[in-house]
């Protein structure tokens, strides 16, 4: 069956904020310049725009307002504006609410959001434009001409579970583009191909990455105002652990709820999910919950490194936006209209070097040089070492983000970071023992079935379907598992993977085996990151799989 | 007047005929039900029908009708329904009512309610319904003038419930001319084939496997099981992703959605997943060592035990 | 050939039932659509009739503009135009209505062959094929799962219960309804996503007088009003009380 082949000028690879916002103003710039015409494409793996966005999510518009001005006129679906603002520090039985809200901390202005709803919004303007969004078509791998990039491959279609071909089977095609804007979101794995091919990723400073899990509940209307706004820090985190939570109030009693927790802990049978679980059980939490309903569930990595932990942003033929450029504020828990900006900033660049008919990575690197002169910067230059900080723990941490935030651009030496898997600590290190072969985690929750959940339960709410005849799209070295794992870390994949893919079954053998319940991924890439010994490799399903975050 | 359209075939009732008198019974108040139903040589079948606490039983018995046509359906029960006039007519959700009822629906200019589960007398009456696959039910009302069309779920009605008369209700040959020239379909005799895939949907029993059956060897306690039940093997997630049982044998989200008469769980924890394909069992049996475990939230019979000595007794039983 | 396919556009399967507040239907935020799946089988059989006796596919549906959303599907898939009854009372439709909604306009084509799913994934009628075959004046046939075309007779297999099928014949015009699992699905490839841009969508309305259809008095989750009987004792004793439960009182046996 023969390959496809398409030919563009600009393709982009992801149809998060980022891409879509690249796509709009390309189609801004083109309409304003006139002229040969400019075919773009953008190419997403989820069945439908916006399917497998998730965010808590409190949008700052400022690139929202620049990119589309009318955006209120045009329908833009934002929630509720921020009324109203707290932030608490949790100890197990109460709460202690912070004298003030630090800066970062502060919404007004602001709107919480379903990224969900506001993604498919803006793949409506960009297929307003007549730009081609081809949704269930992920990016298998980078086309190269020697170094520069030229183009991606898709995913192939209509492949069974041992790699046979079905009789739909249906190649993937190869769109080759003079620049290909790379927007394939937190960990993407086509950028991690391009930051191993090229080098691109920053000596000393590796990515930093946290979970985010989330649940839409609805609780009667009248228990919190929409436009309600609640941060907090502590409990059920200890100090050496980094994150916190946030509850945000929608119209209709409905309720976001997530919890953060930075993949770099040290425990190695801590369970970020369990930490969620027991976070909403607090006596301050639960009656928010109470007599409501948990509708929707969803989990994805975040970036958390920040500006130092960017990659090169350019190279010939491509450039890096959003997510996948770890353009994520961290202190201020968004990244939205970072990846927006970035997107504009890039295509910009694109749209002028196309029209140059210089496309070199010389040429391209006018990107970096506008997202140094831009808000991007501003905002993420003077917090870049605070996640770093928290390496350090969380009151060092707290201490540093306080400093950064008072004093801004802080003066001295750049912290280094650390890959976070490789803080986690081995069983024997962290407890002492020599052996703990235990898959339950330190801090397990029995679930209710009425405020706390387990997994499983929540991949049902997650929305998450694949073709279930298709190969396992996780990777793993498997003889790990089985051999040195279960005594050095105890599996800490059955805890950090938030879907229940991984488990440990009995082999037969008096023994466990790994199975991989690969229909149940919720492609937050978590286990490609913070598996200990870097045998996970995350790889796009067949197109169109995955959660169905409606409304997240 | 309540009119049952009962379905039969070479001479042959379809038990879901009773079920459909059930429910027009339970409609029907104190109002007179009619059973009419159509074919070739339908006598006995009228005969058998008569039975019931029933007004009376209409045959039209036509050569044109000895094969089911939908255009030959059509025509002679348009013609029933014009000559008696009911104010609803009951049909059993069958395949032939699939093709055939709502043509006769939109020929009388009148809505159907398909695969109605139940009457609520209050409001109208309504009739229940799925919606959504099952997630949902909906309470329909009709509206608009008589005749008001309603078909009922297999296994819905009580067939038992069938309210029997002190003496047998008259039979009576309608008046009906059936056009023969104006079937256009032709029907060739039925014949079975080996199903090339299971259709689950379509068994009244079944039991189904999860994780508790802890090795592949062991399947064969739960295919016993089955074949005690007279039921089909069915299982949870694990073990068709297992390669224990074929794919085309799971049941919830990602496999089947069932309706059976009875679902046994043999080891089923009870992930939502599995619940959304098979809560709606009317009938659900669960055997698990975990009493904790959510199956038993869904189920009308549960057994805390080990499945390993709970399944060979119920063998046993049944088997008596 | 001139081949109709009805589409319709439902909820997606992995939507949660969410209800409106008058919980009299569901509450259409934060619903994502897609093809309904027994219409996507009747598609794919469609294009395989076109591919063999020449001719062209229409893809017809009746609702609202978000119904675009599964017709640009099905162009992309391959049909060579659309007609859309668009109407936002239509949103809600029963089959009865959508039925009488989009014959006028299809009446004006004059199909040779009209194929539809045999249900849809959310109302769930059962109706919809018969209907508008009765509408349209033409003969129809349910549940196919073959259909063989002879010049202007066509022969096709229709499935019964318990494993048991039937050839039916019957002279063109026709509608069939198409079991799911007839065939295999195809994938849409940009190309045809990029063709289905310039294809043809022809927009009609309704007839004005749409009948009132049926009335959703309540929508709702349905609940268990059975307790759970938990049978104890030894597993001998819990068999016998749970045999003659199923036997006396569940009547399932």
């Amino acid at each position: 069956m023969a390959r496809e082949t398409l030919e563009v000028d600009v393709l982009i690879v992801g149809g998060g904020p980022g891409g879509l916002a690249a796509a709009i103003r390309l189609a801004q710039l083109q309409n304003a310049a006139g002229g040969e015409p400019l075919s773009v494409a953008v190419i997403e793996k989820a069945r439908e725009a916006g399917a497998h966005q998730l965010s808590g999510a409190l949008l700052d518009p400022s690139t929202l307002a620049d990119l589309i001005p009318d955006f209120k006129a045009k329908g833009a679906p934002l929630e509720s504006e921020v009324h109203e603002d707290h932030i608490y520090f949790l100890t197990p039985a109460r709460r202690v609410r912070l004298p003030i809200v630090p800066p970062p901390f502060r919404n007004h202005g602001n709107y919480i959001i379903s990224l969900h709803a506001f993604t498919k919004w803006l793949a409506a303007q960009v297929e307003a434009e007549g730009i081609d969004l081809f949704t269930g078509f992920p990016g298998q791998s980078v086309l190269f001409d020697g170094t520069r990039v030229v183009g991606v491959r898709t995913g192939d279609k209509g492949v069974g579970r041992h790699g046979t071909r079905k009789p739909t089977f249906e190649p993937g095609a190869d769109i080759l583009a003079k620049v290909t804007i790379f927007a394939d979101g937190v960990r993407g794995h086509l950028t991690k191909e391009l930051m191993r091919t090229l080098g691109l990723g920053p000596r000393w400073h590796p990515a930093q990455y946290a979970i985010g899990l989330k649940e839409i509940w609805e609780v009667p209307p009248d228990r919190i105002a929409p436009g309600t706004v609640i941060h907090t820090l502590g409990y059920p985190l200890r100090m050496e652990e980094f994150g916190g939570s946030w509850l945000y109030a929608m119209p209709g009693g409905r309720l976001s709820v997530g919890f953060v927790v930075g993949l770099d802990y040290r425990d190695p049978l801590f369970d970020p999910h369990a930490a969620f679980q027991r976070f909403k059980l607090h006596p301050d939490v639960r009656p928010l919950l109470e007599g409501g309903q948990m509708v929707r569930y969803g989990a994805k990595a975040l970036p958390e490194g920040g500006w130092n932990t960017q990659p090169r942003l350019y190279m010939d033929g491509g450039l890096i936006v959003g997510d996948a450029a770890n353009f994520v504020n961290s202190m201020r828990l968004k990244g939205i209209h970072l990846a927006m900006r970035s997107g504009m900033l890039a295509a910009e660049t694109a749209f002028a070097a196309i029209r140059a008919g210089d496309t070199s990575a010389a040429a391209l690197s006018q990107y970096k040089a506008v997202v140094d002169a831009s808000a991007i910067r501003d905002e993420l230059y003077p917090v870049r070492n605070v996640h770093q900080a928290f390496g350090a723990g969380m009151l060092a941490g707290m201490a540093y983000a306080g400093v950064a935030m008072v004093v801004g651009d802080h003066p001295g030496r750049d912290l280094h970071g650390h890959a976070g898997h490789t803080r986690m600590r081995r069983i024997a290190d962290y407890y002492g023992l020599k052996k703990a072969d235990d898959l339950t985690g330190s801090n397990a929750v029995v679930p209710d079935r009425k405020i706390t959940f387990d997994k499983l339960t929540g991949v049902h709410y997650a929305g998450v379907a694949h073709e279930e005849d298709q190969p396992v799209h996780l990777l793993v070295h498997t003889e790990v598992c089985h051999t040195i794992c279960g005594d050095e870390y105890g599996h800490p994949c059955v805890r950090f993977c938030p879907a229940s893919v991984y488990e440990m079954v009995p082999d037969g053998n008096g023994s466990r085996r790994l199975q991989i319940n690969a229909s149940n991924c919720v492609h937050c890439k978590t286990c490609d990151i913070m598996d200990p010994y870097g045998v996970i490799t995350w790889v796009p399903p067949e197109g169109g799989g995955g959660p169905q975050y409606d409304g997240m | 007047m309540i009119l049952v359209i009962a379905e039969q075939r070479d001479g042959r009732l379809n038990r879901a005929s009773w079920e459909a008198i059930a429910a027009a019974q339970e409609l029907a108040g104190a109002e007179p039900v009619t059973v009419a139903v159509a074919g070739r040589g339908v006598n006995a079948v009228a005969a058998d029908l008569a039975a019931a606490a029933v007004a009376r039983v209409l045959t039209v018995d036509d050569a044109a009708l000895a094969a089911y046509t939908a255009d030959g359906f059509v025509q002679a029960f348009r013609q029933v329904i014009d000559a008696v006039s009911p104010a609803y007519v009951v049909f059993p959700h069958t395949y032939q009512t699939r093709d055939f009822a709502p043509a006769l629906a939109a020929r009388l200019g009148r809505p159907l309610v398909t695969d109605v589960i139940g009457i609520k007398a209050d409001g109208g009456p309504a009739f229940s319904r799925p919606m959504f696959q099952g997630k949902l039910v909906a309470d329909v009302v009709l509206q608009g003038p008589a005749p008001h069309l309603v078909s009922v779920q297999i296994g819905a009605f009580r067939a038992d419930a069938v309210k029997k008369g002190a003496a047998p209700a008259a039979v009576e040959a309608a008046a009906v001319t059936i056009d023969a020239a104006a079937i256009r379909q032709q029907a060739e005799a039925p014949f079975q084939e080996a199903r090339q895939a299971v259709d689950l949907s379509q068994a009244e029993r079944i039991v189904a496997v999860g994780r508790g059956i802890k090795q592949q060897d062991n399947v064969a306690l739960a295919e016993r099981l089955a074949a005690a039940f007279g039921a089909e093997l069915a299982a949870s997630r694990p073990i068709c992703d297992n390669g224990w049982l074929p794919m085309e044998r799971q049941i919830g989200s990602s496999g089947q959605t069932v309706a059976p008469k009875l679902y046994v769980a043999l080891g089923i924890s009870g992930a939502i997943q599995h619940l959304v394909g098979m809560k709606g069992a009317r009938t659900i049996v669960a055997v698990n060592k975990d009493p904790e475990a959510p199956i038993f939230e869904v189920a009308d019979y549960g057994i805390a035990g080990d499945l390993f000595e709970v399944a060979p007794a119920i063998i046993a039983e049944l088997q008596k | 050939m001139k081949i109709a396919v009805c589409i319709k556009q439902v909820p997606t399967r992995e939507w949660q039932p969410r209800l409106n507040d008058t919980g009299t239907w569901i509450r259409e935020q934060d619903v994502s659509y897609e093809m309904n799946e027994p219409d996507a089988y009747a598609l794919e059989e469609g294009l395989r009739l076109r591919e063999k006796h020449g001719g062209e596919v229409v893809v017809c549906s009746a609702g609202p503009a978000r119904v675009q959303q599964v017709i640009r599907e099905a162009l992309a898939r391959g049909a060579d135009r659309a007609v859309h009854v668009e109407d936002d009372r239509l949103a809600a439709a029963d089959a009865y209505t959508a039925a009488v909604a989009l014959a006028p306009a299809m009446a004006e084509e004059k199909f040779d062959l009209v194929l539809t799913g045999l249900q849809s994934d959310d109302q769930g009628h059962a109706q919809f094929g018969p209907v508008l075959a009765a509408t349209l004046g033409v003969p129809h046939s349910t549940i196919i799962m073959a259909v063989e075309i002879d010049g202007a007779r066509m022969r096709v297999k229709r499935e019964l219960e318990g494993g048991w099928f039937q050839h039916v014949t019957m002279p063109l015009p026709a509608l069939l309804t198409i079991q799911s699992g007839i065939n295999q699905l195809r994938y849409a490839t940009l190309k045809g996503i990029m063709a289905a841009k310039k294809k043809e969508i022809r927009k009609a309305a309704p007839p004005a007088d749409l009948p009132a259809g049926l009335k959703v008095s309540a929508l709702y989750v349905p609940q268990k009003t059975k307790q759970t009987v938990m049978i104890g004792g030894s597993a001998a004793e819990a068999a016998a009380e749970l045999v003659r439960r199923l036997r006396e009182e569940a009547r399932a046996l």
